[in-house]
């Protein structure tokens, strides 16, 4: 057993490296700032590959993909004219630290978190409580990662963490392999019945390693997270042997198994302590000293051995503002899979690790690099570059909160918004937004991987009574309430589009709006109604671009 | 309704409007709508309804939710101390005997293929609902199709403007609503949750038609605009769907019952199970491929018989009723029906008159499309405890019915880097049941 550890090891550390997994010491120092490092290394992929790079975006895509993606919504129009009004050179950087400050930074930071980690049980009070507190308390990701593994008995918000764990108490191997592709970009579940094929990383060993750390984990009757003292991972090898896990964390390294010897008195005990605990509510679990998921959390974030965790959430980060991962697909961080970009990633995940786990920091970062701002339009003849470049911006649908939301805000009258500078009421005002949000996010489908959308949610914006009522309501209030004050046509078409998508219409489309508008024999509440929904309906609003 | 008339001047404006000016690169945004409607209405020609038939296979899951007893359908034991107090009758086809709760069906075998020896070791609920629609047993970390989606996908059309996979609810099943997993929401279910009308399919009233139709022209210019340089699944997967909305509302009139004759109504009957297998009829005859019927609740831990007597005399008239009006269309040839819960009961009756969950021993039927007709496979023990031959796991089941669709069981879905056969490792076809 302990030859074929060995042997695992030496083949993963020369695949890990042969690769392209970047060995740290060659890389660009740790003071470059992160848009500089990011600008660095893919210039260095475009210009050894001969790419040609889209210019940048117009300034009203950029506000609105930024605001997207930090605060999980589009701008309001006094954000629009606030963007204007500062200086060209400045009004990037000035945009992103001014949405960083917003509370609808961490409230996008919880969805997006909780949309990663809680996608198999959506809309758990209890972790959203969590995660809100943590991320307005802009608790690091290794601290959060302590939280929900931990799943400590705590009281407050912190309690809510340990649903991460009793969402998937019932199965060993939701623990095992939702910990690990979540928090380590790994998915080892296909070496469960036999060595991974594809990948030489990863044996049966690896899999039942990591689902030895879970295996004594259970929950008690009063909910609590515990673990039991005693528990063997056995599993058949392919040739048919039985075998014994050790605690094997995915880079192959073993914790010593430190479960002290018990006599079969001492045994019996426990197990009927720990019985009790499971079915009555008077019982406390009594606490092992070894504590295997413990041993993993420590082990994961050990300073050799956390590559897997950083690089995983810096990937993530990376796709969710991109539109695609450094490595993809995101669960499938092994030697087999190179990132496109080895150093950037090696770089990007030492200065998360070096400066405390800070995703904001990363954000931040990532919204400033060039790639971040380019054109999402390939007008050339040639065939656009491929996506691993990122020279071309990618088109990305909005996740099911920011699609909410989003409605909530265009279908708002513009000019009920409080001015950019006010954060007091703009507080209040984020805080029923969210909760107005959260309603309608229930009809629009989480997006994954490869995400398509559904005809239901054509139907659903074509048929649904709410859309009709709600977003394209008459009220003083609303949209349609604003827009129909117009006389001159012409206005009331560029403040649509600057509701909707942020921008003002060109010619064309101003033309068509405007003989939409200006058909005879209609109401024509009806046109505007109908013609704000041809741009609520439409992709421009759908995507980020 | 509005005048005819005004509705071509309408469209006529847009083609002005288009002919002034961005419409230039994206004419088709105007005769997308002139093309998408009425498509269904075509579907009730003679002639479309027959070259349908041709090309077309299609797919009739009968959910028995819960798990219903092999005892008391297709594999009895009259007699033996596990058999309980129905009797065994013969059928047209020779030397077969099924429960006599199923007296309709046994004169129809000719139809059907009858399975005997499903182990399939899962006996909750959740996990054997989940084995047996997809085939295999739940692996966290992938997220495979039910059976409803494969088929969708292997034998639905791309462009279809009819729904390629409905599932109609049962309101004491637990509202299981299938899964496209990995092959995504293009896939998924159209899932009626409490209403026989799927949502969102019936305009508002407070919108016109023309409005709704005009307002669609318009949007997809605005589309197209967009897209047009924006190469994406996703961006693409936005556009075909809003170009879908049309057709699939013209198809709620295939929901609707009432448009169907008063005598074929009175056939199925006024039940619940009845009606929904009509507007199953409906919906294949249309060109779905795959519609999921739940009839619900088997779960007879107490009171085993009677249960089993009212549910029998459901499923026995109204899936004979389904079979002789599939077959009168010429429609059976190319539809294939299962007949299949989570699992079946015990050879045991417990104090309660109830048969528990049971893996081990247990039977499901498969008619029509590609089946040999009046066979029977496998055998248990004379109490009805284990399998004594030809054993068939959930795999073997999913092989044996995507093989009678004509799709290759052992072709791989690439998920990640990992290749995931259509049935599961190691399954093969039960060839005897395959015509």
């Amino acid at each position: 057993m302990t030859r074929r550890i060995c042997a695992v090891l030496t083949s993963f550390v020369v695949l890990f490296h042969s690769a392209g997994f970047a060995s740290e010491n060659k890389l660009l120092p740790a003071d470059t700032l992160i848009q500089d490092a990011i600008d660095h290394y893919l210039q260095m992929g475009i210009a050894k590959n001969g790419i040609s790079a889209v210019t940048h975006a117009s300034d009203e895509t950029i506000l609105r993909r930024t605001t997207l993606d930090l605060a999980g919504r589009i701008p309001t129009r006094p954000e629009q004219e606030w963007y204007k009004q500062r200086l060209p050179d400045e009004r990037r950087e000035q945009l992103v630290d001014r949405l960083l400050s917003l509370p609808d930074a961490a409230y996008h930071q919880a969805n997006e978190i909780d949309s990663h980690l809680l996608s198999n049980s959506p809309y758990n009070g209890e972790f959203r409580e969590y995660l809100l507190w943590a991320t307005k308390e802009k608790r690091s990701w290794d601290q959060m990662f302590r939280d929900m593994l931990l799943a400590k008995p705590e009281e407050g918000p912190l309690q809510g963490a340990t649903q991460f764990l009793r969402t998937r108490i019932r199965e060993v191997d939701d623990l095992t392999n939702d910990t690990a592709i979540l928090f380590l970009g790994i998915n080892v579940s296909c070496a469960k019945c036999h060595d991974h094929p594809l990948v030489d990383d990863w044996k049966q060993d690896h899999f039942y390693g990591m689902q030895a750390f879970f295996s004594r984990t259970y929950q008690t009757k009063k909910n609590v997270v515990a673990e039991k003292f005693f528990d063997e991972v056995k599993f058949k090898t392919t040739e048919g042997e039985d075998k014994l896990a050790s605690f094997m964390f995915l880079t192959g390294d073993v914790v010593p198994d430190a479960t002290p010897e018990f006599s079969d008195e001492a045994r019996k005990e426990l197990e009927e302590k720990i019985r009790k605990a499971e079915r009555e509510d008077d019982s406390e679990a009594p606490v092992p000293d070894f504590s295997p998921r413990m041993q993993l959390v420590d082990i994961a974030l050990r300073d050799d051995h956390n590559a897997f965790f950083a690089k995983n959430i810096v990937n993530r980060v990376w796709a969710r503002m991109l539109g695609t991962g450094l490595v993809t697909p995101l669960d499938q961080m092994h030697s087999g899979n190179p990132p496109s970009h080895p150093e950037l990633l090696a770089w990007l995940a030492r200065d998360l690790k070096q400066n405390g786990y800070d995703l904001n920091r990363l954000i931040r970062g990532v919204a400033l690099c060039e790639a971040y701002a380019g054109d999402s339009e390939w007008t050339s003849a040639a065939e656009p570059p491929q996506d691993q470049y990122f020279a071309v911006a990618r088109t990305r649908p909005l996740t099911h909160r920011q699609l909410a939301l989003s409605l909530q805000v265009a279908s708002t009258s513009p000019v009920n918004w409080p001015a950019a500078e006010a954060s007091d009421e703009w507080t209040q005002k984020r805080e029923s937004l969210e909760n107005r949000a959260n309603g309608w996010a229930r009809d629009f489908e989480q997006p994954k991987e490869d995400f398509q959308i559904a005809v239901d949610e054509a139907l659903f914006f074509s048929n649904n009574a709410r859309v009709y009522d709600d977003v394209l309501r008459d009220s003083g209030d609303r949209l349609i309430g604003h827009l129909k004050a117009f006389e001159d046509d012409a206005q009331l078409v560029a403040a649509l589009w600057e509701a909707v998508l942020s921008r003002i219409p060109d010619e064309e489309e101003r033309n068509a709006a405007v003989a939409w508008l200006q058909r005879e024999n209609e109401d024509r509440v009806e046109k505007i109604r109908q013609l704000s929904w041809t741009l609520l309906a439409g992709p421009e609003f759908r995507f980020n671009h | 309704m509005s005048d005819p008339a005004e509705v071509e001047h309408r469209r006529q404006a847009l083609r002005d409007l288009s002919r002034r000016g961005f419409l230039t690169t994206t004419a088709a945004g105007a005769t997308a709508i002139a093309a998408d409607m009425g498509h269904i209405n075509a579907l009730q020609s003679e002639a479309v309804t027959k070259q349908l038939k041709q090309n077309d296979t299609r797919v009739i899951l009968l959910w028995l939710a819960g798990g219903a007893s092999q005892f008391e359908t297709w594999d009895p034991k009259p007699g033996a101390k596990t058999g309980g107090p129905f009797r065994a009758i013969p059928t047209n086809a020779n030397g077969v005997h099924i429960s006599e709760l199923l007296p309709q069906l046994a004169k129809r075998m000719q139809h059907t293929a009858v399975i005997r020896s499903l182990n399939t070791r899962i006996a909750d609920h959740g996990g054997g609902a989940s084995l047996m629609e997809t085939g295999r047993v739940r692996d966290p970390g992938l997220d495979f199709p039910d059976l409803g989606a494969v088929v969708a996908r292997e034998l639905g059309r791309l462009d279809s403007q009819v729904p390629d996979y409905v599932s109609l609810y049962t309101s004491t099943e637990g509202r299981r609503k299938g899964t496209s997993g990995v092959l995504g929401s293009r896939y998924a279910p159209m899932f009626l949750s409490d209403n026989m009308i799927p949502l969102n399919l019936a305009q508002l009233d407070a919108v016109s038609s023309v409005d709704h139709e005009d307002r669609a022209a318009l949007r997809d210019v605005f589309a197209r605009k967009f897209s047009k340089n924006r190469s994406s699944a996703a961006v693409d997967s936005h556009m075909s769907a809003y170009q879908r909305v049309r057709g699939l509302m013209a198809s709620e009139q295939l929901f609707n019952v009432e448009n169907e004759p008063a005598e074929v109504r009175a056939r199925y009957g006024p039940t619940q199970f009845g009606e929904q297998c009509l507007i199953a009829r409906r919906l294949v005859e249309a060109g779905v491929p795959f519609v999921k019927v739940a009839r619900a609740w088997w779960d007879s831990h107490g009171q085993n018989f009677e249960t089993h007597q009212e549910l029998c005399a459901d499923l026995d008239h109204t899936m004979s009723v389904l079979l002789d009006d599939l077959s009168e269309r010429g429609l059976l040839e190319n539809t294939l029906i299962i007949t299949l819960g989570e699992f079946g009961r015990t050879p045991r009756i417990n104090a309660s008159l109830g048969r528990d969950h049971f893996a081990n021993a247990w039977s499901c039927s498969l008619s029509g499309h590609g089946i040999r007709g009046g066979s029977v496979y496998g055998k248990t023990d004379p109490e009805g405890n284990t399998v004594v031959d030809g054993e068939a796991s959930a795999a073997d089941l999913f092989a044996t019915v995507l093989q009678a669709l004509g799709i290759d069981h052992e072709h791989e879905y690439m998920v990640g880097a990992r290749p995931i056969p259509m049935a599961d490792f190691g399954s093969s076809p039960i060839n005897d049941v395959l015509a």
